[in-house]
């Protein structure tokens, strides 16, 4: 009712009034080969409006499954996910993901492919050509407008499906993984892009990777995450002011932690290996 | 084409060439049975100097466009159909992929008896070797349309409108456009096929009047025609082709 404006800068104080992501109580369970299998258990989480959430976990932690049910291409599920109170039924264009693989269209060009993005908004149709420009140098593509996805890198293609993500002005960006699938130097330049563009555009983000690395750099807070199934084990909060430096003694101290809850767990008899013979005495 | 493979594409035929002339100057074969390409040269300037080469090739290529449209527009829709609806899939998938097992030839005679041997059945022949490749070719391209362009599309609420003309169709583009240049030159070798079993004009007419009257010029001269319009067809569809497509790494 009555926002205290004074003591945030302005851009955050827009920030504040959206973005707010509760999920509560989620589970969520596949049929596989007819029997119910849960990949979420669980599932606890308050995003602050503006905040860089990372998510950590061995892989079958489920949570990309995690980041299906937040953008809304799937709908099944137990518990409750709100985006600013409401619930997430289906996706809107309030959320916007990016993919491992970037998912541009190959016949469409840069251009083309982030304007498609605003087809089934209200923005003016002469509007649509500024704002398709403003992200592309956001992400630093200038120049590259009418280039086909076959022309531009890996790292290229990736902040381009950024780009085409963020057109949108979505409440909350989910990135999935964006990263895995570049090499390692390309990797650590997308990652201080999106630190920026992260910073200039302070809208929630939330990205699953297993870069512990990655996800301290970027995170205010770090989810951790255990398999089978998927349950929060850990939530890191990185008490370090954007934008970051990689060599921040807090940042490895953390990584240490982390990776030592990420490895040695206490053996889990569903994850032993059977010897053939030994199994019953 | 690099100059070399430029210099053997043409080489390698002259040769041939030659090779038969040297044959029918040995004198081995009857001038009659073995024509030397000189004289199915001369007999080929003879007839397009008459205009009666013309006439044939019109009266073929009318027979093809105008069996071809409809073959392709059947076949896009039908492809289509059976790819989109599982039911539609369910219930002309089976017969579908049976009748495409026999020989578009094989219907001549039925054709023949309903429609005669005049231009209905000529057309009716292409539309028939046309619509299958087609049909196919489109089926497995909306099939092959990743699932998870429908996701970006989910993502980005694109309207159904959108989604078929800006996604579902270019993203068909390439399976059709291949199964329409096969459809074309598999059109052209059927109709010429049906007309030298059954017409009375086109090119493949033009042969089976030669050969009746043993005139195995012309009969070669209709050879030599065939494959040079059947050339020209399929790398004028390869060149759509690759216009159409240039958005693909090359």
């Amino acid at each position: 009712m009555f926002p205290d404006v004074r003591s945030r800068p302005p851009a955050e104080a827009k920030a504040a009034a959206r973005g707010a992501l509760t999920i509560s109580d989620l589970d969520k369970s596949f049929t596989i080969a007819g029997a119910p299998r849960a990949v979420l258990d669980g599932v606890n989480l308050t995003v602050k409006p503006g905040e860089f959430i990372s998510i950590v976990g061995a892989s079958g932690c489920g949570k990309s499954t995690l980041l299906r049910l937040i953008v809304g291409l799937d709908a099944e599920y137990s518990g409750e996910i709100r985006l600013d109170g409401e619930r997430i039924a289906t996706t809107s264009l309030d959320r916007g993901i990016v993919f491992q693989d970037h998912r541009l269209f190959p016949w469409m060009t840069l251009g083309q492919n982030i304007e498609l993005a605003l087809l089934n908004t209200d923005t003016p149709k002469a509007r649509r050509a500024q704002i398709v420009a403003d992200h592309i140098a956001l992400v630093n593509l200038q120049g590259f407008e009418t280039a086909y996805p076959h022309q531009l890198s890996g790292g290229m293609a990736q902040r381009a499906a950024i780009a085409r993500a963020l057109v949108t002005e979505p409440k909350l960006l989910l990135l999935d993984e964006p990263l895995g699938a570049l090499d390692a130097l390309t990797r650590v330049h997308v990652q201080n892009e999106l630190q920026r563009i992260w910073m200039a555009q302070r809208s929630t983000m939330i990205m699953v990777t297993h870069d512990v690395e990655e996800a301290l750099y970027l995170g205010d807070r770090v989810v951790v995450m255990s398999p089978n199934p998927g349950r929060i084990r850990r939530i890191v909060d990185v008490d370090l002011p954007h934008p970051r430096d990689r060599s921040a003694p807090l940042l490895h101290r953390l990584k240490d932690e982390i990776l030592a809850e990420l490895t040695a767990r206490p053996a889990d008899p569903a994850n032993l290996v059977r010897l053939p013979g030994r199994e019953e005495r | 084409m690099t100059p070399q493979s430029r210099i053997a594409a043409v080489a390698a035929p002259l040769v041939l060439i030659l090779l038969w002339q040297l044959a029918c100057l040995s004198g081995a074969f009857p001038a009659q049975v073995l024509v030397p390409p000189s004289e199915v040269a001369r007999t080929l300037a003879a007839l397009a100097s008459s205009g009666e080469l013309e006439r044939h090739i019109g009266e073929s290529m009318f027979r093809l466009g105008l069996g071809y449209v409809i073959g392709a527009l059947a076949g896009l829709a039908f492809g289509a159909t059976i790819a989109l609806s599982r039911w539609a899939e369910a219930a002309f998938g089976p017969f579908f992929l049976a009748l495409w097992q026999v020989p578009v030839i094989a219907f001549v005679p039925m054709l023949v008896i309903f429609l005669g041997i005049d231009e209905p059945f000529k057309v009716a022949i292409v539309i028939l070797a046309a619509f299958f490749p087609i049909a196919l070719a489109t089926f497995d391209g909306v099939r092959g349309v990743p699932r998870t362009w429908f996701e970006v599309a989910r993502v980005y609420r694109t309207r159904l409108p959108d989604l078929v003309w800006r996604i579902l169709i270019p993203a068909t583009v390439p399976a059709v456009l291949t199964g329409l240049r096969l459809a074309l030159t598999r059109a052209w070798v059927v109709l010429i096929a049906a007309e030298l079993l059954a017409a009375d004009s086109g090119i493949g007419q033009m042969m089976e009047m030669g050969r009746q009257m043993f005139r195995i010029d012309v009969v070669l001269a209709g050879v030599v025609v065939s494959g040079v319009i059947g050339f020209a067809l399929d790398r004028g569809a390869k060149a759509v082709e690759r216009r159409a497509t240039r958005w693909r790494t090359a």
